[in-house]
């Protein structure tokens, strides 16, 4: 394929390859070695898969597209797919005093209430629950109901979507234990007085 | 035929040397306060300008644009003028090219620093600096090919073709991704909105990386190479297939970087298929660079210049097998998103562009300054401290990424998101994080111990301004193939027509990825409930924009059930459609912020809260990296650009009422007074003009449509 092909064909001292004559440019000289065998069926191999990829994809449409995928994974969920709390709110219901319980709340309350209500419940956002105020009652059943379904239009979302039922019993358990606390910068009584 | 003398200009290359050593420190620099700001948020010392959605396009900007930009223009300048027995073009033409380069980023550094950016990664400049930067890099261009045109070598090598692509391809990437209205000299509006934005603006991003960060390297790569080696390019044959087949492909995979978003399938089909079709056009540079080496081995183990160039190949052929596979939907899906992007952008920038660099500048000073390096040994400790860091800086990453995306899936027996928190998720790498700034830190010691070896290499030579060389002139050359020369042979002495056939192969992905998006209309179903931002909100997103809050925040939930559970709704084309830019965002730093305002999702947070959040992020949780934003508080409110800021929006298509910019301001007030009231209510006092209202009022608005369609997706329970 050489314009200027010589007669005597130059070799690579080195490696003995071949020399393309007439390729020379500020000293650098090419060879004339094929394309690496290992190399060009990688190129096919990849070029075979999106041609395939392609056709099963988008023109036989016979594996998911990502929409479908998820319906998918959210069917596999199926009854695991929070926000079905199914508790039941009633005066019989008590907080739970015990230790392991009251850690777990606490737990729970560091990782998803202390970033409105402050760590020590003193409230910013969120009302201080360390008072003896409340807008939503002061017994703990309606602490558990305020934190199941929330009141979003002030911003206390609705959590039965994202704490389980023992979770929601737990955390409103420790709320209960804050009640009375006195950590510092306490945010002014909002509601009505406890009885 | 007798011979001509010329003179080289080492002048230019010089000047562009020095500049790619300072703009390296800088830029790395910058980045290792980013690296240190996500340990220590207090480090963005409370004021605008060393905020991390400022400085972190900075940084990215710095590297790209000023070290590799210049590194390239100084390799391009040096080897250029060698590969074509020719001075430069113009002399006039080069300093253009180097004092307006220089200008540039300095204008790019200030203008980012004040918040004045499009909002689109790596491309942030505003467009008084776009039409600075396409003015000179036509002037590049002119000289290059004004080079390529008088040159007194028949054929142009290898090394030309990779300086041809990128001249032509950056052109065309810059020109259609830079396409906006302006509304004042500093700020602008892309004539492309939401999903078509996302696909022109990673389009864009993609090639800027394979054709500023990859191509002019491998012209380098395939000049210094060989000269450093004193060894001949391992096959010409390879070099014609890969250099076509790269180039056609690499246009074509942009939609890689919104996989499993709402981009059409279809597009995101494409950009998985090119993306792995890219693997073996990549590795025939790093086969073909490292074969070479057969025969030099031996010197490699004592050349720095030859270990540099290695291991920045060796980086090369690394990333490129890893982009690929992060290409895939599969690793995709547990790498997007996280610190795996930030760890495989490094590996080519510190890898394969820095070593590159390094070898480039390690060659050619002292051959400048005709003398010998000044010192082997410091160059050595500079190899090894430079590797060390990169192995540093990447693995922790790696490993933080898969940590943080398996805690963002893990769900507990009972059905619930075990991390809910995103916080707990960022914090769990804190230790990842360290290390990665150690590393980062190592290569800067090695940058600067490079540069200490190279000023006393300076100081013991002379420097060899022009340089004589001497070839004869060429021969008027037959246009038409000559019997027995092959097409490709023919090409390579027609450079106008190779330039039209490289534009040609370059432009074919291009269009069919775009222009359907904009014909078909099946690719962005309406969403009836998705209206256009009210006045106060639009000026929200500009400050939102301004900030760089998308540097950490991406608007893009991806249709996983860990996600739908996080988030909410999973995103749709339909919902972006007044997105003048898209704010989707590449990193999550922290959460989705695309369903913020819906008032019974799982985002929600009150006004109240965006303020103590804006204010004092570490007084809510004292483990928050999000940085102080307190400004927006006490700053007013920029209220004379918002009728303009409406009637652009109109000429875009934005569907606000005729006449609607005139009582723009009054709705705008109306709406702050009711966010200011309902802030008095909770006890905080803030007038209606402030910044910080017409932020709250833009985030309590995101993902209100969508949910309010009330598709058959919704996840949201509890309605």
């Amino acid at each position: 394929m050489e314009m200027n092909e010589h007669k005597t064909v130059e070799k690579d001292e080195l490696t003995g390859d071949k020399l393309l004559s007439g390729h020379e440019y500020d000293n650098i000289r090419e060879l004339d070695n094929n394309l690496p065998k290992w190399w060009v069926w990688l190129f096919i191999i990849t070029i075979i898969f999106a041609v395939v990829y392609i056709f099963v994809f988008d023109v036989i449409k016979v594996a998911p597209y990502q929409q479908e995928e998820w319906k998918k994974e959210m069917a596999d969920a199926g009854s695991l797919a929070p926000g079905q709390s199914a508790l039941i709110v009633n005066a019989n219901l008590a907080a739970l005093t015990d230790k392991s319980s009251l850690e777990a709340g606490k737990d729970i309350w560091l990782k998803q209430c202390k970033v409105c209500h402050l760590e020590g419940g003193q409230g910013l956002v969120g009302p201080n629950l360390t008072d003896n105020f409340s807008i939503h009652g002061c017994a703990y059943t309606d602490v558990v109901n305020t934190i199941i379904v929330g009141v979003p239009e002030k911003g206390m979302i609705s959590w039965k979507t994202q704490l389980s039922d023992d979770q929601i019993l737990k955390v409103a358990s420790y709320v209960m234990t804050l009640k009375g606390t006195t950590p510092p910068n306490p945010k002014a009584p909002q509601g009505e007085p406890c009885k | 035929m007798e011979n001509q003398t010329f003179y080289y200009d080492n002048k230019i290359v010089k000047n562009f040397a020095y500049a790619t050593l300072f703009w390296g420190v800088v830029g790395m620099v910058v980045g290792l306060l980013l690296a240190l700001q996500f340990i220590w948020p207090a480090l963005t010392f409370g004021i605008p300008y060393t905020t991390f959605g400022r400085i972190r396009p900075i940084h990215t900007n710095a590297v790209i644009f000023a070290f590799v930009g210049n590194g390239m223009f100084t390799g391009i300048y040096y080897s250029l003028q060698r590969l074509c027995k020719a001075r430069m073009f113009n002399d006039l033409l080069s300093k253009i090219n180097f004092w307006g380069w220089q200008l540039i980023i300095v204008l790019a550094a200030l203008t980012f620093a004040f918040g004045i950016t499009t909002g689109k990664e790596y491309a942030e400049l505003e467009w008084p600096i776009d039409l600075l930067v396409a003015v000179i890099w036509l002037v590049f261009g002119a000289n290059m090919i004004g080079t390529i045109i008088k040159r007194r070598t028949q054929h142009i090598y290898v090394a030309i073709w990779f300086y041809i692509a990128t001249f032509v391809t950056i052109t065309v990437l810059h020109v259609t991704n830079s396409l906006a209205i302006p509304v004042t000299l500093f700020k602008s509006y892309p004539i492309y909105a939401g999903v078509q934005d996302a696909l022109v603006q990673w389009w864009y991003g993609h090639n800027a990386v394979a054709f500023f960060l990859t191509t002019p390297f491998l012209g380098l790569m395939y000049y210094f190479l060989p000269k450093a080696a004193n060894r001949p390019i391992y096959s010409y044959r390879l070099s014609i297939v890969h250099f076509w087949a790269l180039i056609f492909l690499y246009i074509w995979a942009g939609p890689h970087h919104l996989l499993y978003s709402a981009l059409p399938n279809w597009a995101q089909s494409l950009g998985v298929v090119f993306s792995v079709m890219l693997i073996a056009p990549s590795w025939g540079g790093m086969v073909n660079g490292l074969l070479t080496l057969r025969g030099a081995w031996d010197r490699v183990r004592e050349d720095p210049v030859l270990k540099f160039m290695v291991v920045a190949v060796t980086a090369y052929g690394m990333s490129t097998f890893e982009g690929p596979m992060m290409s895939t939907k599969t690793v995709n899906a547990i790498s997007h998103f996280t610190d795996w992007t930030v760890g495989h952008a490094h590996i080519g920038a510190l890898g394969w562009n820095g070593f590159l660099t390094f070898a480039v500048l390690y060659y050619l000073i002292p051959r400048m300054f005709q003398t010998q390096l000044f010192s082997r040994k410091m160059a050595n400790l500079h190899f090894w401290i430079g590797t060390l860091g990169i192995i540093f800086y990447a693995v922790p990453l790696y490993w933080g990424a898969i940590t943080q995306a398996s805690m963002w899936k893990e769900f507990t027996a009972a059905g619930f998101l075990k991390y809910p928190n995103f916080l707990e998720t960022v914090t769990q790498l804190q230790p990842m994080y360290a290390t990665r700034a150690i590393g980062g830190a190592l290569y800067i010691v090695g940058i600067v111990l490079g540069i200490y070896n190279l000023i006393l290499t300076i100081k013991a030579g002379k420097f060899m301004p022009e340089e004589a060389a001497s070839a004869p002139a060429l021969a008027s050359t037959e246009a038409k193939r000559g019997s027995g020369e092959g097409i490709h042979r023919w090409l390579e002495r027609r450079p106008v027509q190779f330039i039209l056939v490289a534009l040609v192969a370059i432009l074919i992905g291009g269009l069919i990825e775009i222009v359907p998006l904009y014909l078909v209309k099946t690719n962005v179903p309406t969403i009836a409930s998705v209206k256009p931002y009210t006045p106060l909100e639009l000026q929200g997103r500009d400050i939102y924009v301004r900030e760089g809050c998308y540097t950490c925040h991406s608007q893009q939930v991806r249709p996983f059930r860990s996600e739908t559970e996080r988030y909410g709704e999973y995103a749709k084309a339909g919902e972006y459609v007044y997105d003048h830019p898209f704010q989707w965002g590449s990193k999550r730093n922290g959460p989705d912020l695309s369903r913020e305002g819906v008032v019974n999702g799982r985002q929600y947070k009150p006004n109240s809260w965006h303020y103590n959040h804006m204010l004092n992020p570490q007084r809510l949780n004292e483990q928050s990296i999000m940085p102080v934003y307190k400004w927006l508080i006490t700053d007013d409110l920029d209220l004379s650009t918002t009728a303009k800021k409406i009637r652009v929006m109109q000429f875009l298509g934005v569907p606000y009422p005729a006449g609607y910019d005139k009582i723009a301001n009054d709705e705008l007030m109306i709406q702050a007074r009711g966010i200011a009231d309902d802030l008095k209510s909770q006890g905080i006092q803030v007038e209606p003009g402030k910044e910080i209202i017409a932020m709250i009022a833009y985030l309590q608005r995101l993902g209100k449509d969508v949910h309010a369609a009330g598709t058959p997706t919704a996840t949201i329970t509890g309605k």
